[in-house]
């Protein structure tokens, strides 16, 4: 995790968002919704260099499904496809543990799943609570079920609570930890506290770099050059530039992997960075 | 509170169109991002009269 990491040609893990569970087509036509539309995204995504897919599910009409069922076709589909690594989301503003818990449950469970590290606002009226007791019960679910926390950071509090999270729970070694810059409550985008988190990083950690909206090329760039990961996509930017929406996934990932080639960083395929990340050799 | 009154699922609107029906809010006159659509419906613990700000305005409650 450091830019003699980048020197090192360490290969870069190229994580693609592809849904989420913020906004949809209303936003930008080209977000995939269902089932299939995802798998054959996961796929164009795979071909242009991500080794792994994060995933969200939905209703038919596109609204949040939490569902083991909705999380089950979703995942097939993408397993159908590609061997990409599978990272099911357990976000879910305003909704109950036991239905973030659902997205654990498929058959196989996913490789990785996501773990917000703490509260973060949503709109004016709405707080993604993100409690301790929340954090700790996903994550003891995803022990039993052998699934790698992507641990998410949207400040720098929320690294706090990685390095209390280590001293109080077991994790597999890497910890990977998703460091998140954008508006809101968010840390603030500068290349100064990008600097900052990935210094206070616990020992031994990788990191993964996600700006949100305009940021998220720039952010990616600095993930490439000290050693991070990145991750890209629809769910965190529905432009390719400024008032150009992108037309695809693998739009936005093909940039970020002809960038990291242009610096001379190698890009991971799913077996390495299943190798990275200390994951089992061959998907699930 | 149930369902926000000013919810309605409409295949065009804004300029444009869906294969499926989508929350549309009649107050913005626009159509609603999924997760805000969670508040529009009340579900979980979300309620338009606790968490929309565009209903709360509508409906001249103070913040």
């Amino acid at each position: 995790m450091s830019y003699a990491d980048y020197r090192d040609g360490k290969p870069l893990i190229v994580t693609a968002a592809l849904t989420g569970g913020v906004h949809g087509k209303e936003a930008n036509p080209n977000l995939p919704e269902t089932p299939a539309e995802i798998g054959t995204a996961a796929a164009a995504c795979e071909a242009a260099g991500a080794s792994v897919v994060h995933l969200h599910a939905r209703q038919e009409n596109g609204e949040r499904a939490f569902a083991t069922e909705r999380f089950q076709a979703v995942t097939d589909a993408v397993r159908e496809r590609t061997d990409l690594i599978v990272q099911h989301s357990t976000g879910g503003t305003g909704a109950p543990l036991s239905a973030r818990r659902q997205p654990l449950r498929t058959d196989p469970p996913p490789e990785m799943a996501s773990l917000d590290m703490g509260p973060l606002n949503r709109y004016r009226r709405v707080t993604s609570e993100n409690t301790l007791d929340t954090i700790d019960e996903l994550l003891s679910e995803m022990r039993e079920r052998g699934i790698k926390p992507e641990l998410e950071v949207f400040n720098s509090g929320h690294l706090t609570e990685v390095h209390e999270l280590l001293s109080r729970a077991e994790l597999d070694d890497p910890p990977y930890a998703t460091l998140i810059f954008g508006s809101g409550t968010l840390t603030r985008p500068t290349p100064r506290n990008f600097l900052a988190e990935i210094e206070d990083l616990p020992a031994g950690a990788e990191f993964n770099t996600l700006g949100f909206g305009p940021h998220q090329l720039p952010f990616a760039a600095m993930g490439i050059l000290f050693g991070g990961h990145v991750r890209v996509g629809l769910e965190d930017n529905v432009y390719y530039r400024r008032g150009e929406l992108a037309e695809s996934n693998a739009q936005l990932v093909e940039r970020v992997v002809g960038l990291a080639e242009t610096l001379g960083r190698p890009v991971a395929d799913p077996a390495e960075a299943r190798e990275l990340l200390g994951l089992s050799a061959s998907p699930r | 509170m149930d369902t926000c009154p000013h919810l309605t699922y409409r295949s065009e609107g804004d300029e444009r169109s869906f294969d499926t029906e989508r929350a549309y809010c009649t107050v913005l006159d626009e159509f609603v991002q999924p997760m805000r659509a969670d508040v529009c419906n009340a579900r979980y613990d979300l309620d338009p009269e606790d968490h929309c700000e565009h209903y709360r305005a509508h409906e001249g409650i103070d913040p």
